[in-house]
């Protein structure tokens, strides 16, 4: 399948040839002064007049279309790169917002998300810099090599071929050693251990007197650390050497071989001259070639890992709005439910019926299954066996958006957005007044604790220190869950990471905001759902009304 | 000039050391650069003498050149080999130094500035000044020493062309110095722009839920693409900027290497120089130029590191934690005092009419005494903030007393040094911190060269040895970063088994089973048990089934 940067790059090819053609230019210019100046020599040692009049002239213009073209070569890489990166960054954020979640959670919770910021960056590095550099050492490489095959094609094959194998046997050399390197990491973790003990357990060093006994450990460390550096120093030291005098090599052996082709007279001297000059410019765009195809390939890993990403299904649109939803009696109802995560199954045939106005809680250990409910409920995978039906129509006819709209969630870890605390409540509905959030913040009994901050509801989360408690986080999301009013009220453990003062007051803002509400709880502290009518219990997948003694 | 006083402070802390590491940057840089010379010469002579057809001379001469350049080679490889162990060592010394003055502050120093915090503060600083010796130092003279010695030869192979480089490159230089700043400018707009634009992305991405439970959710992602399309506009600045620095750069190397071209023929021609010395220069002038450029461009980053050293320096520079409190009382009057000892021989503890405070205002312990006798168990007990806790430490030396004095087995710690008291003192605090070691070694450092006979006993006594066997490795087993993988009361009893190997009169016990669950509690204090009456215990404590424990219960 094409990959959607591939597109994008299609669509910004103009710019990528113009690229290309204006940094075949800028090493015309080079190679044409440099011929130029080969046959002046070759006048000069023949006795001509030197007489620069023509070549002036011709210069001039040279200097001036390669300082333009630098300019455009240079410009068209970076607006390849702007315009391709800033549309693919753009499809990411979009396919984050409507991919269908089990794409993103799938083998293992979070990997591809952890990376796939990390993999925009490296995308943009590699559009912004390695791929200019990329095209600009192998245009100017090409360009060089044919400017020498054109002058003696010998030259030229010695030359293809020394560079190639004998830096290829560098490479090799050097791979190998470097991994004897490895043997000799960096000691400095060990010092900065010894420190941060010594430290952590200041009370006990002072009681026992353990001074001079630390002192001793870190100046052994020390002294070790200097040991090993004198190991590891002697062999990547030996690996530069080796690489360095390797590296010289094809060089001496090109430029030998000109000067036995000279002295044969094959070679003029004004090409001896063009050859040498032209020599140490094409070793800097050679030698840079294959660090840039290192470095593509790690750029080519992130793209693979983004396209994983951007080929996954998005969630449908455009289905059951809702339109005709009626107070149904059956709210919820899952008929025969099966569901597996990555092969496990998680929930097996499980069926129940929620009506409207119930209070029912699922009780259970963990990871058998509660949650995993929850985000069905929500509508966030669409891939188990049997069926959901809200309102009466199956989950899978729902449109996400219009479903969502009938469901609060307030679950064991809140997020909150680094915004200010206003912005954060408001998220709970499109228009929310500043008196609709204090109101909603009065009931979620969290509005004298915003107050009681210097900014108030301005204060930004995260900044300068000013970290909430789990009880005020979930008192912030129970005020949000408030401001939507939906008519399904689902809790995912919400008091599961406060302690007991702070249990109890959520508790009672969320018993304030369940009135008149088809209440779903997720418990394992029993304390919470003394107000239950129907409590089930889910073990091992299978779904079970339990008798639980409350009291 | 702050700057340059800590930097000289930097280079004299490797005291006779710094001339060896200096000669070592000036080796290596002389070297490196004499390597890149050979390559010159190398194309200097095959230019020169191919015409002239004597190709056995070309071969000898080339081949001392390249044994010239491998042995500059291999004194670079030298030096630098001096070069990182100096650097290393320089770096050790100064984590032992920078430990030692952490191990020596007085207790308030870590009460004022949270210890995790003070820890990493310092080690950050650390490693930056690390940096200076270890890279960026070198960096900015490197550069200067590479591009004198490039111009050795260069201007014995023609001043005139040589001049005329140097021009140019300063004209460069000064076009590079002119753009910096509004290229800097937008850079670091365009950094802030990516910064936001990656944590909107990453708000995305963790808040997935909660985005996509709210309608409102959308707003986020309009956020992030708003900013990606800023991005895109200032990146077009930033692009038209950088490429007219490219362009200029580019044009004026041309420009350069043409003009000196044909200059240098018509020098040539009129046997000012010869053909190979203007392929020897312009070999050279590549590797000159870059370095040329490089001067001045790693200067921020020492400057940044220098400020590092200054707080390292400064921290260095801290008040130590004095041998005495009371510094007047010199040696001599330590002799006296050991004349006029106690009173009572047979007390262990006594604390005599002391006044303390913490601040001027809040006096902890007013006009406080009392006396606790040789292998008496003691429980000294109080509502929270009574000054507890500040009692143990005051015992511990950590904080002079205002007034009145404490006796440590006869000892004053008014007169005597503070390592003596605390050496009869075994200290057992509420959270027994152990070190990242072995079960072994953690109670070891009660007593440094105690026999493995000794430490299982400890450990029996302190009813500790069972479940140490019942771990992995038994006493060989390593502690965990704070002791996570032992229980509260393990710990305790571990902590217990410390205070038992040393050797010291008096053990002090902190609030040790406040935190533990009752049945560890129990554990711990049948290991008390077993040494009541062994020794001198004193506990402060405020559970009543700890204080049954003791002989006479002593309340503030």
């Amino acid at each position: 399948m094409q990959k959607k940067i591939t597109k994008l790059v299609i669509k910004a090819s103009p710019l990528l040839l113009l690229e290309i053609i204006t940094s075949i230019v800028v090493s015309l210019c080079v190679t044409k002064g440099n011929s130029i100046i080969s046959t002046l020599v070759d006048e000069m040692l023949q006795g001509a007049l030197l007489d620069f009049t023509d070549t002036i002239p011709v210069f001039v213009i040279l200097v001036i279309v390669g300082f333009i073209a630098s300019f455009t070569q240079s410009f068209f890489a970076g607006t390849f790169a702007n315009v391709v990166s800033t549309k693919y960054r753009r499809l990411v954020a979009e396919k984050l917002y409507r991919i269908e979640y089990r794409y993103i959670t799938a083998n293992n919770t979070g990997t591809i998300l952890n990376k796939i910021i990390g993999d925009i960056g490296t995308v943009n590095e590699f559009l912004n810099s390695i791929l200019p550099d990329m095209i600009g050492s192998l245009i100017a490489t090409i360009v060089y090599a044919v400017y020498v095959a054109r002058m003696k094609f010998t030259l030229f094959v010695l030359m293809l071929i020394c560079y190639p194998l004998i830096l290829g046997i560098a490479n090799y050399f050097v791979k190998r050693i470097q991994k004897l390197t490895q043997t000799y990491r960096q000691k400095t973790d060990a010092m900065a251990d010894i420190a941060q003990s010594a430290v952590s357990g200041i009370l006990i060093v002072r009681a026992f007197g353990l001074e001079k006994r630390f002192r001793e450990k870190m100046d052994g460390a020390a002294k070790e650390l200097v040991e090993n550096e004198q190991k590891r120093v002697n062999i990547t030291n030996t690996i530069l050497v080796i690489r360095q005098m390797l590296t010289w090599l094809p060089s001496i052996i090109c430029a030998l071989y000109a000067a036995f082709l000279v002295s044969r007279g094959d070679f003029s001297v004004g090409n001896l001259l063009g050859f040498v000059l032209i020599l140490g410019r094409f070793v800097e765009s050679f030698i840079g070639l294959p660090f840039a195809f290192v470095d593509a390939a790690s750029g080519m890993v992130s793209i693979d890992r983004i396209e994983k990403v951007l080929t996954g299904k998005d969630e449908p649109t455009d289905k059951y709005m809702g339109e005709d939803v009626r107070d149904a009696d059956k709210i919820i109802e899952l008929k025969n439910m099966n569901f597996a995560y990555d092969g496990t199954p998680v929930l097996k045939d499980v069926n129940l019926t929620i009506s409207s106005g119930d209070n029912i809680a699922f009780v259970g250990e963990s990871g058998g299954g509660k949650s995993t409910i929850v985000h069905l409920l929500c509508g966030l995978y669409d891939n188990f066996g049997g069926d959901i039906t809200i309102y009466g129509k199956s989950i899978r006819e729902w449109d996400k958006q219009a479903l969502r709209d009938r469901i609060s969630l307030v679950s064991q870890d809140v997020f909150l957005f680094p915004m200010s605390i206003e912005e954060n409540v408001a998220f709970g509905s499109m228009d929310a007044t500043h008196e609709a959030v204090v109101k909603a913040c009065k009931e979620a009994d969290i509005h004298d604790f915003i107050k009681s901050l210097p900014e108030g509801y301005d204060t930004v989360i995260g900044e300068r220190g000013t970290r909430l408690s789990g009880g005020q986080k979930q008192r912030l999301s129970i005020a949000r869950a408030i401001l939507k009013n939906a008519p399904i009220l689902i809790m995912d453990e919400p008091t599961s990471s406060v302690d007991v003062a702070a249990e109890n007051e959520i508790q009672r803002a969320l018993e304030q905001i369940g009135q008149n509400k088809t209440c779903i709880t997720i418990a394992h502290r029993l304390n919470t759902i003394k107000n239950c009518n129907h409590i089930y219990r889910l073990e091992d997948g299978r779904l079970t009304e339990g008798q639980v003694d409350v009291s | 000039m702050k700057k340059t006083k800590a930097f000289f402070r930097s280079m004299t802390v490797m005291g006779k050391r710094a001339p060896i590491y200096l000669l070592a940057i000036l080796g290596m840089s002389v070297c490196f650069a004499m390597f890149s010379v050979m390559g010159s010469l190398l194309m200097k002579q095959v230019v020169d003498i191919a015409p002239t057809g004597e190709y056995r001379q070309l071969l000898i001469s080339v081949c001392v050149i390249v044994c010239a350049g491998f042995l500059s080679l291999l004194l670079y490889r030298a030096c630098t080999i001096v070069y990182n162990v100096e650097a290393k060592r320089v770096f050790g010394q100064l984590s032992s130094e920078v430990l030692d003055e952490e191990l020596h502050l007085p207790y308030a120093y870590y009460e004022k500035h949270h210890s995790g915090e003070l820890i990493s503060k310092i080690s950050y600083d650390l490693t930056r000044m690390g940096d200076i010796y270890g890279s960026r130092f070198r960096r900015v003279v490197m550069p200067i020493i590479e591009v004198i010695v490039f111009l050795v030869p260069m201007f014995i192979f023609c001043w005139q062309l040589t001049l005329c480089l140097i021009f140019v490159n300063c004209v460069i230089l000064f076009a590079d110095m002119l753009m910096v700043n509004p290229i800097h400018q937008t850079n670091k707009k365009l950094s802030a722009i990516n910064k936001s634009m990656t944590e909107h992305m990453s708000d995305i991405i963790q808040g997935m839920v909660t985005i996509r439970m709210f309608r409102t959710g959308k707003r986020k992602l309009d956020i992030a693409v708003a900013c990606n399309d800023e991005y895109y506009k200032t990146n077009k600045s930033y692009i038209i900027k950088s490429s007219t620095l490219e362009s200029i750069t580019m044009g004026c190397d041309l420009l350069c290497i043409l003009f000196f071209l044909l200059i240098g023929i018509y020098f040539v021609n009129q046997g000012i120089t010869t053909l190979g010395a203007l392929a020897g220069i312009y070999t050279m002038y590549g590797k000159f130029s870059k370095q040329f450029l490089m001067i001045g461009k790693y200067i921020p980053e020492l400057s940044a590191c220098i400020a590092n050293a200054e707080n390292i320096f400064e921290f260095l520079d801290e008040e130590r934690e004095p041998e005495n409190w009371y510094a007047d009382h010199t040696s001599d009057t330590n002799h006296n005092m050991n004349e006029n000892l106690t009173e009572n021989d047979a007390c262990a503890l006594q604390v005599k009419n002391i006044n303390f405070a913490y601040e001027k205002e809040q006096q902890v312990l007013k006009d406080f005494s009392l006396t606790i006798m040789q292998n008496e168990c003691v429980a000294i007990t109080g509502p929270s903030g009574c000054g507890k806790t500040t009692l143990s430490k005051l015992i511990l030396g950590l904080y002079p007393v205002e007034s009145g004095d404490i006796y440590v087995n006869g000892k004053s710690i008014r007169k005597s040094p503070l390592s003596q008291v605390r050496s009869d003192i075994a200290y057992v605090p509420q959270d027994a911190y152990l070190f990242n070691a072995t079960i072994e070694e953690n109670i070891r450092y009660g007593k440094e060269n105690a026999t493995d006979e000794e430490v299982e006993r400890a450990a029996k006594m302190a009813n500790a040895h069972e479940f140490i066997m019942a771990t992995s490795d038994g006493y060989h087993t390593m502690i965990q970063e704070g002791g996570v993988n032992l229980s509260g009361g393990q710990r305790q009893r571990i902590a217990i088994a410390r205070a038992i190997i040393s050797a010291a009169p008096i053990i002090l016990l902190d609030e040790a089973t406040s935190a533990l669950d009752s049945d560890s509690e129990y554990k711990v204090n049948q290991a008390l048990k077993n040494i009541q009456g062994k020794r001198t215990i004193v506990m402060i404590a405020h559970r009543p089934s700890t204080i049954r424990m003791a002989d006479r219960v002593i309340t503030i």
